[in-house]
């Protein structure tokens, strides 16, 4: 690949973002990316400080990567998706630009008298500015709230490896997520949680395609120098579609769902409860014999295992030997502990364990409609240790499944013992 | 780059072969090679079995982090061509899928290597239910419930530069490998440390050495002297004879 613009203006580029700039700083990468005038470059210069994002400093740890590496993965970046004040859709995200418009930047109201900054004002002080789930309240929350930017989410209609559609995140917004901190935003009305959706979609896009960069150097060539190409040609294809494209393809990834079948629900209940402490859907090696969700305490969901598992990585390499160390190699040994230490204990909360749900509490996270429960066991939970059972269980037996889980809050199970029901009963 | 001509000096002298004539795919050779482990071989710790004890406690299963044969192999490095672009010997089309099992509460066998459009089959011979979680960064990962004797099926769009890890959410001991790759280009060492990679396209090619213990191998001993292998790649020449590499010793240090 040919690299035909030179890469120069980054310094001079990533300092801009706490100045006025004027449409003349665009950098190379951002005059690539504008071959086909996609780029609509709005100047946004107020009197305070613009806001940036951050950059995902655990993952460039973990890859090692050079200063000039990480700046050139914010300045692609930045030509890509502009900054939290200016946001740019490209065209091949599919975003809408006015909704994010709506979404982003600070709190405030435009010429027709229409608030503006949405994200800010009603979400960042849970997933940060940036979507990376480390807001300021991010800490004292337990689930933390969504880290974006790997692109996993939850609660949705989509086979599991898939992205949610549109609808789902409106879903999530409206209902929130009972039994944690995410609250509803249903009285925002439909446009203002339109917006915010889209500009969930735009942190999280964002985020994956920092991820795909920051992982990209190890796979470039020699002959590549350290730096990623510049072209359009890799930046689109290599980079960015292969995530934008994966949004686009979820509303037709949608989870078919059969009829519930014609059995008597008593019979239904029953067989569903078979299967759930049966061998073969082994629903209870989770949620426990008492389905009170103790059958697995040690367990990590995918985000806090990243940094779990690098952190007990880091915790063997400080127990590594030096000695036998030449003096160059021993520099960069200390230079890469003091950084991942660093990227630990400032950019990464500290993991938590997941516990499997209690499934007598009649608490569900992503809804308690019966269809609900039909998508949660169809595709597992992405990014939870909970694993699909699609493939495995026919659509007849997961609503027998669906039934027996809808029946256990209120079973009565003499084997339970009285006592341990009634605690589950009473935190209701 | 100076580093990057003194690596391909050094590292010529571990082939044993003169240049090819012609770099047409007319021709095709094997690559074959050896590591060694420099230096005691550690003992395999026990794995702490807590879930379905009647079933998984009766196997003595051990890590298997890094496997040492009797005769000091180093099992389970996987070695891949990088190239991207290179001519497929006619009878290596994979048209079979692979299969992974659950067996005996470890995944079997350690690392399963799989191109991209091929059917990895993950099935379960034990009496117990599983699940196989597969981490891949590239492929959307999947994550399954496979009850005994069932089996599921997983393929791959796009390769992965990193081979992923695949656990067992259920039995949280189970970690195993997925190498997946474009091209049929990849091995996996065996017990005595031994690979081969069959009918390559003659002339150069890039290798990648990765072991899960170690990560990408880019310190290894060849003819008594310890080289730097940059981020564990190596270009070699395939040569219609075959190319054989020799004994690579992997020192203890590598494994940290
Ligand atoms: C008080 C903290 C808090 C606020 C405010 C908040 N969230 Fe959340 N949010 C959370 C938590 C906690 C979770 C994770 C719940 C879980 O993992 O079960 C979450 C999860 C999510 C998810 C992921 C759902 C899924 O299916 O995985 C989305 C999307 C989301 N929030 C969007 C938003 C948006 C948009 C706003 C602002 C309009 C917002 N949140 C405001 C705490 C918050
Ligand atoms: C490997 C462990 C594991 C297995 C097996 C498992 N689960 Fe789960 N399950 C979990 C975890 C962990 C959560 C909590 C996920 C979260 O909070 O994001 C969960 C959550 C749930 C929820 C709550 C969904 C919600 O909206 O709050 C339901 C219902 C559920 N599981 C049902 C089942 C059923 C039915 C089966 C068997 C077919 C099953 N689980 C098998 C680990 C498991």
């Amino acid at each position: 690949m040919t690299h035909f613009l030179p890469f120069l203006v980054t310094a001079m580029n990533r300092h801009s973002t706490f100045m006025c700039r004027n449409r003349f700083s665009l950098s190379p990468v951002a005059l690539v990316l504008t071959v086909c005038g996609s780029l609509l470059f709005v100047s946004g210069c107020g009197k305070t400080p613009a806001a940036s994002f951050r950059p995902n400093m655990v993952e460039a740890a973990k890859q090692r990567l050079k200063p000039e590496q990480e700046e050139q993965v914010a300045t692609i970046l930045e030509a890509m998706f502009g900054t939290p004040d200016n946001p740019i859709a490209m065209p091949e995200t599919g975003l809408d630009i006015g909704k994010l418009r709506l979404a982003a930047g600070p709190v405030h109201s435009d010429i027709v008298g229409r608030k503006n900054g949405l994200f800010r004002e009603h979400c960042s002080h849970c997933h940060g500015v940036t979507g990376d789930g480390m807001g300021p309240t991010a800490a004292f929350l337990n689930p933390y709230p969504r880290d974006y930017r790997p692109g996993w989410f939850k609660f949705k209609s989509t086979e599991r490896a898939d992205k949610p559609t549109h609808g789902d995140l409106v879903t999530i917004l409206n209902n929130g997520i009972y039994g944690t901190s995410m609250p509803s935003f249903e009285l925002l009305g439909e446009a203002k949680v339109d917006a915010l959706v889209e500009y969930v979609k735009y942190l999280s896009m964002r985020g994956e395609a920092e991820l795909n960069m920051m992982r990209y150097f190890f796979e470039l060539d020699d002959e590549d120098e350290g730096k990623l190409p510049e072209t359009r040609d890799f930046l689109v294809e290599e980079i960015l579609l292969p995530v934008a494209e994966r949004w686009q393809e979820a509303e037709d990834a949608v989870i078919e769902v059969p009829e519930m079948p014609e059995v008597d629900l008593a019979e239904s209940i029953a067989m569903g409860k078979e299967l759930f402490y049966g061998n073969k859907a082994n629903c209870v090696k989770c949620h426990g014999v008492t389905a009170l969700g103790d059958g697995q305490a040690n367990d990590y969901d995918d985000w806090n295992k990243v940094v779990k598992q690098w952190s007990d990585e880091v915790q063997s390499s400080h127990e590594v030997s030096t000695k036998e160390m030449s003096r160059e190699e021993k520099a960069e040994h200390r230079e890469y502990l003091a950084r991942a230490d660093k990227a630990l204990a400032g950019d990464a909360l500290e993991p938590r364990t997941i516990q499997p749900r209690n499934l007598r509490q009649a608490i569900y996270r992503g809804g308690r409609r019966p269809i609900d429960f039909y998508y949660r066991i169809h595709a597992g939970i992405n990014g939870a240790p909970m694993p699909a059972a699609a493939g495995t269980l026919t659509p007849d037996e997961i609503w027998h499944v669906v039934n027996y889980i809808r029946s256990l809050p209120y079973e009565f199970d003499g084997e339970l013992g009285a006592d341990r029901s009634m605690v589950a009963r009473d935190r209701l | 780059m100076l580093s990057h001509t003194l690596r391909r000096g050094t590292l010529a002298l571990a082939t044993l072969v003169a240049l090819p004539t012609a770099a047409s795919a007319a021709e095709w050779g094997d690559i074959s090679g050896r590591f060694v482990y420099g230096g005691d071989a550690p003992v395999a710790a026990k794995l702490t079995i807590d879930k379905d004890v009647d079933v998984c406690g009766k196997h003595n299963l051990v890590n298997e982090e890094l496997v040492i044969g009797p005769n000091k192999g180093v099992a389970n490095v996987v070695v891949f061509v990088r190239d991207r672009k290179i001519d497929v010997h006619p009878d290596l089309k994979a048209t079979e899928p692979v299969v992974l099992d659950n067996l005996n509460c470890r995944f079997s066998p350690h690392v399963v290597f799989v191109q991209t459009g091929q059917d990895l089959i993950i099935k379960n011979s034990d009496p117990v239910g599983h699940n196989s979680n597969v981490a891949t960064l590239k492929n959307p990962a999947s994550n399954t419930l496979i009850p005994a004797s069932g089996e599921t099926k997983v393929s791959f769009r796009s390769d992965e530069a990193v081979p992923a890890a695949v656990t067992c959410n259920i039995h949280p001991w189970m970690k195993g490998w997925v190498v997946v790759r474009d091209n049929p280009y990849a091995a996996v060492t065996d017990e005595e440390g031994n690979f081969t990679i069959k009918s390559l396209p003659e002339g150069e090619v890039e290798l990648q050495f990765w072991h899960e213990k170690a990560g990408y191998l880019d310190s290894i001993v060849i003819n008594g002297k310890k080289t730097d292998v940059k981020r564990g790649r190596m270009d070699v020449d395939v040569s219609a004879k075959g190319t054989d590499l020799g004994e690579m010793v992997l020192d203890s240090s590598v494994f940290k």
